[in-house]
């Protein structure tokens, strides 16, 4: 980190919601004590005050253009420490729905006849652009993981994502399994570090935070067909959250 | 040990005056899902029910947290380390005979070699446990492990009958439970009653391993039956849920937890499960079970080979938790058999 009282943060957007920024703000009064040992500089969605100058830049959506690579490149060469914040960052979330079609396609469904005036490219998570140093998941960010990773960054230390399913966090608050009221959920194949928060509220995950890193898609494909879905339905599922890199069931594991 | 009978008003009364007395956990039903059950706190006497399935987590939750921060730190000033406050002493109510076994493996596992401090502390702060006879469900299997009748470290065991419950009072902790609820003597009529729950709750029981345990810890001793792993790991999806709701599994993970002020913190335990990728791995990069069929193998040794061999009895109590949370429907019952049929064919075909 530069020589400087406090080190200095910078939130940048590209394609996405901008939930993620949102979801950091209700924050509040943790927000509060985050500032007390970091000096925000800029920060659209925040504050009107801007700065070329900082040393910890918090990156949220997906790169969706040419000119998006220049951009998040700029900021990695500006920033001492890079952080891809949110699905769209990380994982490529939604936006990477698109890459089903063709980029011709999409232009003329999203713009009609003014489609030669945008440009676009496949959508893709920041960490398939730059090298990132740290990753916080979720759909919106998670904050627990958020305020963890800041932490981390501050004490200078290495963050690895939990390796480990939604599944063990929602046993862990002995939450009834949502299969049993007959949901089918995404928790065994998902990351947590959420504090399992979808499941323990009634809802099923849907895989916001990404894969885990050796999921066994083949017994997901058997238990959704189980209950019933189509391979194309189980693909659809997935493909909510999970776009990048490419998915590959192998349809020969579903009777559906 | 003494016996008496209690009506179902008197053992309301009393379980009320123990809550009156001090925290008491017992199983409630699930609000937003009838017909489900966990462990917790209990506000009244109104919230315990008695004829539960079992609940998802055991109550071993009420003395070994799934996330329990024991250790305050400060990076700066080794004078501020201190050990949490332990809250103080509660009781456990309604646990079935499972769970009963259950507690005294624990109980055995963390007394022996390396005694846990901090689980036996929390232990001894469970100043009494009434126990409770049940009726299984298709899970079930505490008649191939021996535990239908057990009754572990319960104060006061219960069994359902006409009049209300047969007490079994086990200790002088169970007698000064009773206090001065009215103990009426058993009949010839309560004792039938009780027999015949037993009778009938053993004849229910339809999970069943196909051998006995001693048996069935010769079948995985003698090995051979990695096809039988890799099938199950197949359909496996690693996500811990069976081991982290077994009530015999002992594991955790310690991790620090540092405040905003980037100074203070504090050290949590946190239950960890052998199915997960990352349990065995360690410094280096090397993973003992870095396979999935290593790790769904590992459950099975752990409990019928190596702590049967180390303790005489499988680390299993047949509560059927593990079947029960499996979103992959991977069966502890359906599994060992397979794992026995198995190896009894390869005998024959020798
Ligand atoms: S990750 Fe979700 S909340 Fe965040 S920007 Fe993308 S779509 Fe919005
Ligand atoms: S609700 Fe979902 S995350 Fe929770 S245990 Fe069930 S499958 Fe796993
Ligand atoms: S439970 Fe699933 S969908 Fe919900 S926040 Fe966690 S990972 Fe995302
Ligand atoms: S609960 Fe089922 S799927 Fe999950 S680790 Fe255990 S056996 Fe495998
Ligand atoms: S292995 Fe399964 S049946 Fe046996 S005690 Fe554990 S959860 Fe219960």
């Amino acid at each position: 980190m530069k020589t400087q009282a406090k080190p200095r943060v910078a939130f940048f957007d590209f394609a996405c919601c901008e939930g993620c920024q949102l979801e950091v703000l209700s924050l509040e009064e943790q927000l509060l004590e985050m500032i007390e040992l970091v000096d925000i500089v800029t920060w659209r969605e925040a504050m009107s005050e801007k700065s070329d100058e900082y040393d910890i830049a918090f990156c949220e959506g997906s790169i969706t253009r040419e000119a998006d690579i220049e951009r998040i490149k700029h900021i990695r060469e500006t920033a001492d420490i890079l952080v891809s914040l949110g699905a769209c960052a990380t994982i490529g979330c939604h936006n990477a729905l698109k890459n089903q079609f063709s980029m011709d396609e999409v232009l003329h469904i999203v713009y009609g006849d003014r489609a030669e005036w945008f440009d676009t490219i496949s959508a893709r998570p920041i960490t398939a652009v730059v090298p990132v140093d740290y990753q916080v998941n979720g759909c919106p960010a998670s904050l627990p993981e958020f305020v963890t990773v800041f932490k981390h960054i501050l004490m200078g230390k290495e963050y690895k994502p939990p390796n480990q399913p939604v599944c063990v966090e929602c046993k862990l608050k002995d939450n009834l399994c949502v299969y049993e009221k007959g949901m089918l959920c995404l928790g065994p194949v998902t990351r947590c570090g959420c504090d399992a928060i979808c499941t323990s509220y009634g809802h099923a995950c849907f895989g916001c935070r990404g894969l885990v890193d050796d999921p066994n898609l083949n017994a997901a494909q058997d238990v959704l067909a189980k209950y019933g879905l189509s391979v194309e339905e189980i693909v659809g599922k997935f493909r909510v959250y999970n776009n990048w890199p490419e998915l590959s069931l192998e349809e020969s594991h579903s009777d559906g | 040990m003494s016996i008496c009978v209690v009506e179902h008003d008197e053992l309301h009364a009393l379980v009320q005056r123990l809550i009156q007395q001090g925290p008491a956990m017992g199983p409630r039903e699930r609000q937003q899902q009838p017909g489900f059950y966990y462990f917790d706190w209990l506000n009244s006497a109104d919230e315990l029910v008695l004829d539960y399935v079992t609940t998802t987590l055991p109550p071993k939750k009420a003395f070994f947290p799934p996330r329990e921060p024991f250790l305050e730190f400060s990076r700066t000033d080794p004078a501020k380390v201190r050990s949490m406050t332990d809250e103080g002493p509660f009781v456990l109510l309604g646990v079935h005979p499972c769970d009963l076994a259950a507690i005294e493996q624990l109980d055995i596992a963390y007394s022996d070699n390396i005694a846990d401090g901090r689980y036996l502390a929390n232990r001894a702060r469970t100043t009494a446990i009434i126990g409770v006879d049940c009726w299984p469900d298709e899970y079930c299997l505490c008649t191939s492990v021996g535990t239908e009748q057990a009754r572990g470290s319960a104060d006061l065991f219960l069994t359902p009958i006409q009049r209300g419950y047969l007490v079994e009072v086990r200790t002088p902790r169970g007698q000064e439970l009773l206090g001065d609820s009215a103990q009426l003597p058993a009949t010839d009529q309560d004792e039938a009653d009780t027999a015949q729950f037993r009778r009938e709750k053993q004849r229910r029981v339809t999970a069943k391993f196909a051998t006995g345990v001693e048996q069935f810890a010769d079948i995985l001793a003698a090995g051979g039956l990695t096809e039988v792993w890799q099938e199950v790991a197949d359909r496996c999806y690693s996500c811990g849920s069976c081991s982290l709701v077994c009530p015999t599994c002992f594991c955790f993970d310690i991790n620090d937890d540092i405040n905003l002020d980037l100074t203070t913190g504090a050290r949590i335990r946190t239950w960890d499960s052998c199915q997960l990728p990352d349990f065995a791995l360690v410094a280096g990069g090397h993973n003992f079970r870095g396979e999935r069929w290593e790790r769904v193998r590992h459950r099975w040794h752990r409990k019928f080979l190596y702590l049967y061999t180390q303790y005489g009895r499988p680390f299993c109590t047949g509560c059927g938790r593990c079947s029960r949370a499996c979103t992959a429907d991977i069966n502890l019952v359906e599994v060992s058999n397979d794992l026995i049929a198995y190896a009894q064919r390869e005998t024959q075909n020798v």
